[in-house]
Parts: structure tokens; sequence; C-alpha cells
């Protein structure tokens, strides 16, 4: 894979994507070094699987490969698009009642294990000081709406049901949270692009 | 959207942006939100910034396990092969007088033979305005053919653009081979630059606009007197660069139906330039 990458290891992702779209397969390459990590990382933490957090790695690039006109770059980034893509098809799987009970089962052991913890989700990333400061900051409701939402895969009715909170409540939180997070990330000088 | 007119619905819906763009809705709602995003621009753009937090949030440090490439790569499409274009266009390059350049790029075999038709490409793929408009203009094509690969990348709208300092290296550079394309019918040029490793540098500013239905394809002339396809400009290139492989003697550049090649070429006011 080295040989064939090298023209685009300097091209931008939206570059890349566009090289995507000429059939050209160095171009996926590069995309696939940049973000299969996080694309890997994303789908196991929210499968709890390797084995099917890979496929999903294999279905999210070979998606790009196939239709790469699905990326906006006027909507967000590369990778944005991408973990989108990886959290929807990984909900989808979590949805459905088998792997929903397989999952359930493996959140009680990893829970008798120690709990849950999102800040220590993101001590790995590069800022991940800014990214922790932010989520303390958030009203611990709105991070607990937002944690079970997003990495546990549950609507946020699922999520009012769980904590015996009105859906109203818990839908206006996520928003609020995810609108206050992104505010102290600003403001602490981080974005996507940076991480 | 028929009971959009509800100030509640749209209450409602806004409401419903960040679990939607944490995947946390029903798909009915789904439906109805991605409805709304498509009549509300700024709900939209809501809905890609909680997306953006959400990939911060993400972020795992992790690494995807070595062998999965290979295993994406065994299920990747080549795409449809490329026919070569027609005679018209090669008798037109050949027929410009040459200027007797040595080529600095040394001779290579062909990684690939594998030729990739646009045209066909176009009809697989219904690209998105907004990616179509990268591939015309702002962002970046790159598309590579036989053994000759064009980079179109960002432009460089400022002097201090890494990408100008690199054409003007190439320009200084004794072992670089220089040519203008011109046309018998357009006073407009294109000045092409390419340096002892390859990198070519297309200046095409000048070239004039076209519509949108139309885009710019470049050419070369490689070994044996083939013409091949070198990829898309787009309707109004700026500086392109592209990294050559092999031997090229002449470049061309023809106007084409967009998004991309045709399968004769189209040699109706071609510019060429021979090296």
């Amino acid at each position: 894979m080295e040989d064939v990458r090298q023209d685009y290891v300097e091209a931008s992702d939206a570059a890349l994507v566009v090289a995507i779209g000429r059939y050209q397969q160095a171009a996926l390459a590069e995309a696939y070094r940049r973000h299969a990590g996080a694309v890997f990382g994303l789908a196991k933490r929210l499968l709890s699987d390797t084995s099917r957090a890979e496929e999903i790695v294999q279905e999210v690039f070979v998606r790009l490969w196939n239709d790469p006109s699905r990326f906006d770059p006027e909507r967000g980034t590369l990778r944005s698009f991408l973990l989108a893509t990886t959290h929807g098809r990984s909900v989808d799987l979590i949805r459905s009642d088998a792997a929903r009970r397989a999952r359930e089962e493996r959140e009680a052991r990893e829970q008798a294990d120690g709990g849950y913890d999102l800040a220590r989700e993101v001590w790995d990333m590069a800022l991940a000081g800014h990214v922790r400061d932010a989520l303390e900051a958030l009203a611990p409701g709105e991070r607990e709406a937002i944690e079970l939402a997003y990495f546990g895969g549950r609507t946020y009715k699922e999520v009012a049901d769980e904590l015996g909170q009105p859906e109203g409540t818990v839908k206006s939180r996520i928003r609020s949270g995810l609108k206050h997070l992104r505010q102290e990330l600003l403001e602490a000088g981080v974005s996507s692009g940076t991480a | 959207m028929d009971d959009m007119t509800d100030c509640n619905d749209i209450y409602e819906l806004d409401e419903l942006l960040g679990a939607y763009a944490l995947d946390a809705v029903d798909p009915d709602e789904a439906r109805r939100v991605e409805d709304y995003l498509a009549i509300n621009p700024k709900a939209a753009t809501e809905v890609a910034d909680h997306r953006e937090v959400a990939t911060m949030l993400a972020f795992t440090g992790m690494e995807a396990p070595d062998d999965l490439w290979d295993r994406i790569a065994s299920e990747l499409d080549d795409g449809p092969e490329q026919p070569a274009p027609g005679p018209e266009l090669q008798r037109i390059i050949h027929a410009t007088p040459t200027v007797a350049v040595t080529p600095a790029v040394p001779a290579v075999e062909p990684k690939s033979t594998a030729v990739r038709s646009l045209d066909d490409a176009r009809q697989r793929r219904r690209w998105s305005s907004s990616v179509a408009w990268l591939a015309g203009s702002a962002a970046a094509a790159i598309v590579a053919v036989m053994a000759i690969t064009v980079v179109v990348t960002d432009r460089a709208d400022a002097p201090t653009d890494p990408l100008a300092a690199a054409i003007e290296t190439a320009r200084a550079d004794r072992d670089s081979v220089e040519t203008t394309l011109v046309a018998e019918n357009s006073d407009a040029t294109a000045d092409a630059v390419i340096d002892q490793d390859g990198h070519g540098y297309l200046e095409a500013r000048a070239l004039p606009t076209l519509t949108d239905d139309q885009t710019y394809q470049l050419w070369g002339v490689v070994s044996d007197a083939q013409v091949i396809s070198l990829g898309i400009l787009g309707p109004n290139p700026e500086l392109e660069t592209f990294t050559v492989e092999g031997e090229v003697s002449a470049l061309a550049i023809t106007i084409e139906d967009a998004p991309g090649v045709i399968a004769d070429g189209n040699p109706d006011g071609a510019f060429v330039g021979t090296f």
C-alpha cells in the first residue's frame, strides 16, 4: 500500500474523495490510513466486538468507494462523515434484537468490571485535555444523555425511559449539551480538523 | 413538507436536531427531520456542527487491524475500461510543430495498463453538486490513466502558496521541461512545466471559463506516440498539478462534455503544446 499511496499523502481529504470518484484505489488507501483507526475505534466501542467492528470498517470504506458523492465537503470533514456513517451502521446493528441481547450481556459484564466513563474514553485523544474539560463543563444531565445516546446507541426515548425522565427533557439536553460542547471546544481552540 | 407551517412542529423538529445527529431518533422521526433539513439550511448546518462535535468525542486513538485494508481492497471495483481517444486528436497533436527539448522525465514502465473511462463513470456515479464543484474548480481532482497520474490539487490563490512556490522552483530548474499550450482559434494559452522527478504543473487560468455542462480535459502523448487521457480539469481550471511516470512528448487540452472523458476526444479548439 505504501508505494501506490505516495501521490496522495499531501492531498486534502476533499481531493482524496474526488480521486476516489475517479477509481483511484491509492486515494482510498490514503483515506483509510488517515481515518480507519478512528472508524474502527468508534465501531468497536459501540459494538464491543472486534470482528463486527472490522466488518463495519470494511463496509464504511467500500461504501465510500462505491458512492463517494455521499460525502459533501460543505457539510463537514471526511472524518466526521465516516464516523457518522460508522455510528449509523453500528446503531443499526445494536438495535437489532439479537445484537441488543448480546450487547446488554457484554455491557453488564463490563460495568461489573468498573463501569463506563466517557471522559476516560477520550483520554487518548490528541487534544484530550480540552475535550475532557468540555465534557466536565456540561451539566450532568446533558453529559449522561449524550453518553447514552451516542455511545449507547439508544434513541432519546430509550434514554428517557432508562433515566426516568421526560422525553422532551432528554431531547433538549442532548441538543443543548452538544451546543455547549461545541462552544467549549471552540473557545479552547479545538476543532475536528485538529483532532 | 406539508405540516411545516405549524410553529410547534418547527420547534419540535429543532429540538430533535441533536438527537438526530447522534442517530438517536426513531426512523419516522428521522424522515421528518430529513425533510426539514432539506428546506432549512440553518438546521442542516446545526446537524453538521453536532456531528463534528461527535467526531471529537469518538476519537479513541486506536488503529485498525493491519490486514483489514487487504480485505477492503479485494472488494473494490476497478471501474470500467476507458477507450483510447480517436485518431483526430492524435493527428492534431502530431501536426503541431515540435520544439526540440529533451524530456527530462525518465522512461518508466507503466504500473498498470488499466485505463478507465470517466464517461462511463459519469453514468455510474451521480456526483453531488458540491463534489462536482470540487472536481471542477476549487479543491481537487485526481485522475490516473496508464502510466501517468494527474493530481489536480487546491488552487494557489496566494503567492505564498506552496504550490506556487513549487512551480517557481520547477521553472528555475534547468532539468525541467516547459511548454505553452496554444490553440488555432483562441488567444488564450496554458503553460505546463514538468520537473526532473516527473512532477508536472499546469497554469490554466487564462483558459476561458466553460459552461457547467462542459469541462476541459488534459491529454498526453506518451511513448509509441500513443495519446492518453490525463484527467479532467473542470470548466474553470486554474493551477493544476500532475505527476508523470514515463516519457511525454506533448500535452493537449480539449473541451468535452462534463463531467469527463469521452471515448473519442474532441479535438475542436484543442490547446496543444509539445516538449
